[in-house]
């Protein structure tokens, strides 16, 4: 529990600086479909692809902290909602350790739907704005599929900031 | 079985301390205020290094793709500055009759309060919140409450004050609610009401007609020309001078509710107070403005937005009444936030 927590740490703030700092200057001003893709949630789930469902747990609780820090969320909603969605990211991992690149971007796609449905939930329960409408058909696939593309260059990132080492050995012997 | 123990242990503990944190969050928390206040101010330097790198390329794109779309539109918004000069000088004299008005009365409205200019430095980066960021915080004076207006009329009210910056939750939010009255006069419900109503005649919702609520307001004017034909509608009171006074009965119609938001692109929705008034005589297009009052969100006569669609419920005599704001929320740029501190109850504090 020590290694994951202080161990990555140090890696994680800045990097979780800097994804902050690219969604709200740039995924916040230039919506798809009316939809804000959502960078952050997208490193979150790398992480738990790269490194399994307890890191992408506790990479999508200090990210989704820096977020709540940065907004009007109440502190440790999307901290709860960003980890939920990198833990369900992260059974890619529990199913095989050398995933193909379709089956990352899959769990990046589910993990990515569970941590923005879990927004609105959350926030429901806490008693904010709870706005769990018709807009969540057109946002969860936009953001889903986004963080699947995403997901992709993002994973040696997410590694990186994880402390996770790449794997030497594959799989199925080529 | 996908967790081992020390996963399971870890995702307990994100859970028990997210759910921890939230709670000591709501209930308010001035060491997770000031932790905030800390990280906006560290946020900083990264917001400027991906500005500076995301701007330059943002405007080259912006220049190729959209360069005849802005040359079309700086044409249209040319005409539309050269119509409303003519108008802004008429409404300048209204607002200044208003005020005196107001002054005599001894009542308060926006024009009452002090201002403070602000510019919008980011929107909010999640789908599910409708705020934005000003640059503007508690050492301008703001406070958590104000509502925030630009040149088109009301765009929301700050939910979160720091040193330096505040977050404005927009009027589309669902969670945001004002209380807000529809004014028309009598002329233009005419216009679109059958041309006669005999006496014992209801509404749709059983109310007599003659018992519909009006307001009567009377404007005096100044007759430029003497020799201009006499209005017979019109009663020329006596004057003292040599310029002659005719005064115009206005009858106002005026309707209090509370208006709320839907979410972003959607149009706000407004429930009336009383629904068994007059409520089935307001008509599309009609102005609505911040009603104003003791436990009011804002103060009386800010403009929010006109009246959309009407649309009639089945097994209710109340319409449903949408309204669409005047302000861009897409495009804020400017934004002046209104010093009128509303009362604890109507802040949820």
């Amino acid at each position: 529990m020590r290694h994951l927590l202080f161990g990555p740490l140090l890696r994680i703030l800045p990097v979780g600086c800097l994804a902050l700092a690219i969604q709200r200057m740039v995924f916040a001003d230039h919506p798809v479909l009316d939809v804000k893709l959502q960078f952050v949630l997208a490193l979150v789930v790398a992480a738990g692809v790269g490194g399994g469902s307890d890191r992408g747990a506790v990479a999508g609780f200090v990210l989704g902290l820096l977020y709540d820090l940065s907004g009007n969320t109440p502190l440790g909603l999307m901290a709860l909602a960003y980890g939920l969605g990198g833990m369900t990211a992260g059974y890619v991992q529990s199913l095989t350790p050398d995933p193909q690149w379709w089956l990352v971007m899959i769990f990046a796609a589910i993990g990515a739907a569970v941590g923005e449905v879990a927004v609105p939930l959350g926030e429901a329960i806490t008693g904010e704005s709870g706005w769990i409408g018709r807009e969540l058909v057109v946002i969860v696939p936009v953001v889903a599929a986004a963080a699947a593309v995403l997901t992709l260059p993002l994973v040696p990132v997410g590694r990186w900031m994880m402390g996770v080492k790449r794997k030497k050995w594959k799989a199925i012997p080529e | 079985m996908f967790l081992s123990l020390s996963r399971r242990r870890v995702i307990l503990l994100v859970v028990l301390t997210c759910l921890l944190l939230v709670t000591l969050d709501k209930r308010g928390n001035p060491f997770i205020d000031r932790t905030r206040s800390a990280f906006g101010v560290v946020l900083r330097p990264f917001d400027a290094a991906v500005n500076a790198v995301a701007l330059p390329i943002e405007r080259a794109w912006n220049g190729i793709a959209d360069y005849d779309d802005l040359e079309r539109e700086n044409e249209v918004l040319r005409d539309q500055v050269e119509r409303m000069k003519g108008s802004e000088i008429e409404a300048q004299s209204t607002i200044l009759e208003y005020r005196e008005l107001l002054k005599l009365t001894q009542l308060t409205s926006r024009y009452t309060f002090e201002t403070v200019e602000a510019q919008v430095v980011g929107d909010s980066p999640s789908n599910f919140q409708n705020t934005v960021e000003i640059n503007v915080g508690s050492n301008f004076g703001v406070a958590v409450g104000m509502p925030v207006t630009d040149g088109a009329g009301l765009i929301g009210r700050i939910t979160k004050v720091f040193t330096d910056h505040s977050i404005v939750l927009l009027l589309t939010d669902p969670e945001y609610a004002v209380s807000a009255q529809v004014l028309s006069t009598q002329d233009q419900i005419d216009a679109e009401l059958p041309p006669t109503t005999s006496p014992g005649d209801t509404t749709p919702s059983g109310i007599p007609v003659e018992n519909l609520g009006t307001t009567t307001t009377t404007s005096t004017t100044l007759a430029p020309d003497p020799l201009a034909p006499i209005d017979p509608n019109t009663t020329t009171s006596a004057p003292a001078t040599s310029t002659s006074t005719t005064t115009t009965e206005v009858e106002v119609v005026r309707e209090t509710g509370t208006l709320e938001g839907q979410g972003a692109e959607r149009p706000l929705l407004l429930r009336f107070v009383d629904t068994s008034s007059s409520i089935t005589s307001i008509k599309v297009g009609a102005i609505v403005s911040t009603a104003g009052g003791n436990n009011s969100l804002a103060p009386q006569g800010i403009p929010i937005g006109t009246i959309t669609r009407i649309i009639s419920q089945s097994g209710s005599s109340t319409p449903l009444v949408e309204v669409t704001p005047n302000a861009s929320l897409k495009r804020l740029n400017f934004v002046a936030v209104v010093l009128y501190m509303p009362n604890n109850e109507a802040v949820g504090r």
